[in-house]
């Protein structure tokens, strides 16, 4: 736990810096635009701009904006019957599977019921409805937003994993909402070329959590082998077995 | 090996098309690749299935009761289960927990079963449950299937004729996955796939969404590039178009074979032709059938058999996840029991 705390103590400064950095980026290019302005207007161009050109300009835009919604994973749009909402979960710079819901006023209460949406059922979204929708509606999104995202997270990992490891990983146990997993995997052993058996144990208690809380690393013959367990807690599963195979097989790690 | 079981085995096999005997041993898996080698499908059926036995009397587990799933695929009807729970959230799921209190449930009132698991790559547990009586040995010729994904509140199940069990596998059922009530839903079809399409929310709704990618627009131009016919009413055409796809959304459809509306409704007439006498609602069965009745549905306006946009008794089906319907009188809406 005191190494939890450090490690959020870290990230919270290391963000702190990063916000300044951004800043100062962005005064900096404000300070250029005000200037290039300026300029603009220094050599006396006054023509009406083509309606048509401006037109286009404005799609172009809408167009960008839109996009740049889509990219920060929640999308929406007025619709006959209310509000659609699209959910768009990412995983590792990639754009994964869109989730959609469709949300009602009654009345003009100011509060939303869920009409219709495609959300798979293991996420608990009627709960989430029913406990947050009313009274927050960004919580309620926030939140599932945030199962879906690490739900499809963990399917991934799960796809990379058994991707990269075709023939030295073998899935035993597995569930709808990949919080639970169990596997087998073997790592050639240094220069003798055989191979060493091994079983790992994966559970997140926390259906949002982005890491796994109970991680058991174990030889075929029951022994623990905490080198195993520590980055498989720590790394996404295909990186942790690749870092795993790397120092076993007596490369040097990289990356 | 029990005699039973070898000549279930036996039964089996000879059962199964000659031609598709090795792909459905294959699919069945029980039998390692090396040993279907050395089996030879060009003799008698009989002769097959005496080897397919001794085979399986070699091997060590004892799934072996899965056989028969294969064959029967697409014939069996699956209806719909809904779980409801007892209301705290359950952290994860245990397969291995799951399977024990479930046999244990079963066994604890009847002790002639056979219970088998299969677990399948897209999280699907598959049950088979032969039934027998407390003198009979399990009949493995007519079992019950039952198909759960992990942490939802849906269970498909294919009962056997024995309806009498289906009370007792859905107690096992609730007890094995932790839930406190079971219903049945009126969603029904032969096709486990569709029924899973309509409760897991995987079919193509029509959601109002910005995609990137330039929506395909329905131009009638671009579907008969033949310059000599001309389109009449192009913009009647697409209004059609737009309507239907509103109520059925682009994708293909889940594959329905029927929707049965029962009615308990009045009769409006006009009062002179006198049809009804007596004041009393009109009670009928109107049921729809088709190979993939949804298709159909979504067909009827572009042909021109019915006007857009459908009735939303016809378009509600996969929303409401529902294809057996009680309409009673009450105002301009239906009810459901």
């Amino acid at each position: 736990a005191q190494e939890r705390q450090e490690q959020l103590q870290e990230r919270e400064k290391f963000l702190k810096s990063r916000i300044q950095e951004l800043r100062q980026r962005r005064d900096a290019l404000r300070e250029k635009v005000r200037q290039a302005v300026s300029e603009l207007g220094n050599l006396g161009i006054a023509s009406e701009p083509d309606p048509r050109e401006v037109l286009e300009w404005k799609i172009q835009k809408c167009r960008e904006l839109l996009r740049l919604f889509r990219l920060t994973g929640i999308s929406g749009k007025l619709s006959p019957h209310g509000i659609s909402l699209s959910l768009h979960t990412s995983f590792e710079g990639s754009l994964l599977d869109s989730f959609h819901l469709e949300l009602q006023e009654r009345g003009d209460s100011g509060r939303f019921w869920l009409c219709r949406h495609s959300v798979p059922p293991f996420i608990p979204l009627e709960r989430l409805a029913r406990e947050l929708l009313p009274r927050n509606p960004r919580q309620f999104l926030g939140i599932l937003c945030r199962h879906l995202n690490t739900f499809v997270g963990r399917r991934e990992q799960l796809r990379k994993l058994q991707e990269e490891f075709p023939d030295s990983v073998q899935v035993l146990s597995q569930n709808s909402l990949c919080n639970f997993l169990s596997f087998r995997y073997r790592i050639p052993a240094e220069s003798s070329g055989e191979f060493q058996e091994f079983r790992a144990q994966l559970r997140y208690r926390d259906p949002t959590g982005t890491r796994p809380d109970d991680v058991t690393a174990v030889t075929g013959d029951g022994v623990a082998v905490p080198e195993h367990s520590e980055l498989l807690r720590r790394l996404p599963l295909h990186r942790a077995l690749r870092q795993i195979h790397d120092t076993t097989a007596g490369t040097t790690t990289t990356g | 090996m029990d005699e039973t079981v070898a000549e279930y085995i036996r039964r089996t096999v000879l059962k199964m098309p000659r031609d598709e005997i090795k792909m459905m041993l294959q699919k069945w898996g029980f039998l390692s690749e090396a040993q279907l080698q050395t089996l030879n499908f060009h003799q008698q059926k009989d002769n097959i299935s005496q080897e397919v036995v001794q085979l399986c009397e070699v091997n060590p587990l004892n799934s072996y009761f899965f056989l028969d799933n294969h064959i029967y695929q697409n014939k069996r009807m699956w209806s719909v289960y809904q779980m409801k729970k007892s209301g705290e959230e359950e952290e994860y799921f245990d397969i291995a927990d799951f399977k024990k209190k479930f046999k244990g449930r079963i066994r604890s009132a009847l002790k002639n079963v056979t219970i088998t698991f299969k677990e399948y790559e897209d999280n699907a547990i598959w049950i088979r449950v032969a039934w027998g009586t407390p003198h009979k040995k399990p009949n493995q010729y007519k079992p019950s299937y039952v198909v759960y994904h992990s942490q939802t509140p849906y269970v498909f199940i294919s009962a056997s004729v024995l309806k009498s069990n289906l009370p007792l596998l859905c107690q096992a059922l609730i007890v094995a996955s932790n839930y406190r009530d079971i219903r049945e839903m009126e969603l029904r079809s032969h096709s486990l796939n569709s029924l899973k399409d309509i409760v897991f929310k995987r079919y193509s709704q029509n959601f109002q969404t910005y995609s990137p990618k330039p929506v395909q627009g329905w131009n009638v131009e671009a579907e008969n590039a033949d310059r000599r016919i001309v389109h009449e009413n192009r913009s009647v055409k697409e209004r059609i178009h737009r309507l239907n796809q509103e109520s059925f959304g682009c994708g293909p459809q889940p594959k329905l074979e029927f929707a049965q509306y029962r009615l308990d409704t009045m009769f409006k007439s006009d009062p002179k032709m006198d049809v009804l006498d007596k004041k009393e609602p009109f009670r009928c069965l109107v049921k729809f059938s088709s190979p993939h009745l949804l298709e159909s549905l979504k067909s009827l306006a572009p042909l021109g058999m019915a006007d857009a946009p459908l009735s939303p008794l016809l378009t509600c089906i996969t929303h409401k996840a529902r294809n057996y319907f009680k309409i009673r009188e009450k105002k301009e809406s239906f009810v459901s029991p």
